[in-house]
């Protein structure tokens, strides 16, 4: 009886996430291993809007880190720059990269020395609301697309 | 004059310069007769650097000297660059591989340039440089010195305001400058590098240049 119930449970499981809805998805997530004595990394990936709405990416934060921070890169006039971000958004149905030489997040002070293969949790919120956690590998090169 | 009385005379001026152009237009393809078409900026004419006195992470001074006898990228940058630096960097590094089996005047030598002295220190230099390849050098020096150097290759940077930590950005100029083995300019590639490209632009660049591939 009670192994009938666990399997009606289990099968309702799905749907209780399907009805909440995942806002958003993550891929293409990489951190860039820290040059030695550096205390500054970037953070790479792409984020799907799984909804009809467009949404922000208001926050991210790490329990790795003290700080985190949504930057910019962009060259003008043969100048690299950095600018910091309050926010991000993803068109509806659309998808926004944070790769090199674009969007990135900026990690400060790591709490421990990371190394290729370790494991970073980002906690990402939402205009919406809503909250997604992802777990992030530090590499010494991009991943292969 | 009355400007009817004008008119033959402006027409002179017209193929005057018409002629002008055409001449100098043949002379220099007559000079660059095989001009390679890049996606590096190709100098019309290498330029010597000027004379500058830095420091290396090799130990030693870094002049025009030290430059000469081989071919050199440089990039100007700081190691407190999370994003800029370390692609480019990273992209060297794997240019440096495609072009590791060219004789060693022809394997171009890579200088990281820290335009961030007060930063980065000699030390966290050479294993910054170091991490992305065993054979990169590092060179910072003075922001006089630095100038001196960066001010007649139209090299920029600048700090921006520092946060509550002190911790600030620094714009910098983002194309890594090809100097030949005399000391001279020659080419600048601007990012996003891609290595196999570079590599292809690096050797036509050095059969332009005469050099026996």
């Amino acid at each position: 009886m009670l192994r009938r119930l666990m399997q009606a449970l289990l099968l309702l499981l799905p749907l209780a996430a399907w009805s909440d809805g995942p806002a958003v998805s993550a891929s293409h997530v990489w951190i860039r291993q820290p040059p030695p004595g550096i205390s500054v990394l970037a953070g790479y990936l792409t984020l799907q809007n799984l909804t009809g709405k467009p949404l922000e990416l208001k926050s991210v934060t790490s329990p790795e880190f003290n700080a985190v921070e949504m930057h910019r890169s962009f060259v003008k006039d043969d100048v690299e720059q950095m600018e910091q971000v309050p926010s991000v958004s993803i068109p509806a149905h659309g998808s926004v990269e944070f790769k090199p030489g674009s969007y990135h997040l900026m990690l400060m002070q790591p709490k421990k020395d990371l190394f290729p293969g370790d494991i970073v949790t980002l906690d990402l919120g939402f205009s919406d609301g809503s909250e997604l956690t992802i777990m992030a590998p530090v590499r010494h090169d991009p991943p292969a697309h | 004059m009355k400007f009817k009385n004008m008119l033959p005379y402006a027409g002179l001026l017209l193929l005057a310069v018409a002629g002008g152009l055409l001449a100098g237009y043949l002379t220099f393809h007559s000079r660059h007769p095989d001009r390679p078409v890049t996606a590096a900026l190709l100098l019309h004419d290498a330029k010597p650097l000027p004379d500058f006195n830095l420091m290396d992470t090799a130990g030693g001074t870094f002049n025009k000297t030290r430059l000469t006898g081989h071919w050199n990228l440089l990039y100007f940058g700081y190691t407190h660059c999370p994003d800029a630096c370390p692609t480019t960097l990273a992209a060297l590094d794997n240019f440096s591989g495609l072009t590791a089996k060219l004789p060693k005047r022809l394997k171009p030598q890579v200088y990281f340039i820290s335009v961030d002295p007060q930063r980065d220190s000699l030390s966290l230099l050479k294993n910054y440089a170091l991490y992305f390849n065993p054979d990169f050098t590092g060179a910072t020096g003075s922001l006089d010195a630095l100038r001196a150097l960066t001010g007649p290759l139209g090299v920029e940077f600048s700090y921006g305001k520092p946060d509550a930590k002190g911790d600030y950005a620094v714009d910098h100029t983002s194309f890594v400058v090809l100097v030949d083995p005399q000391g001279e300019e020659v080419a600048l590639f601007s990012p996003p590098l891609e290595p196999e490209r570079m590599s292809a632009d690096y050797l036509a660049i050095l059969k332009f240049y005469g050099e026996p591939l």
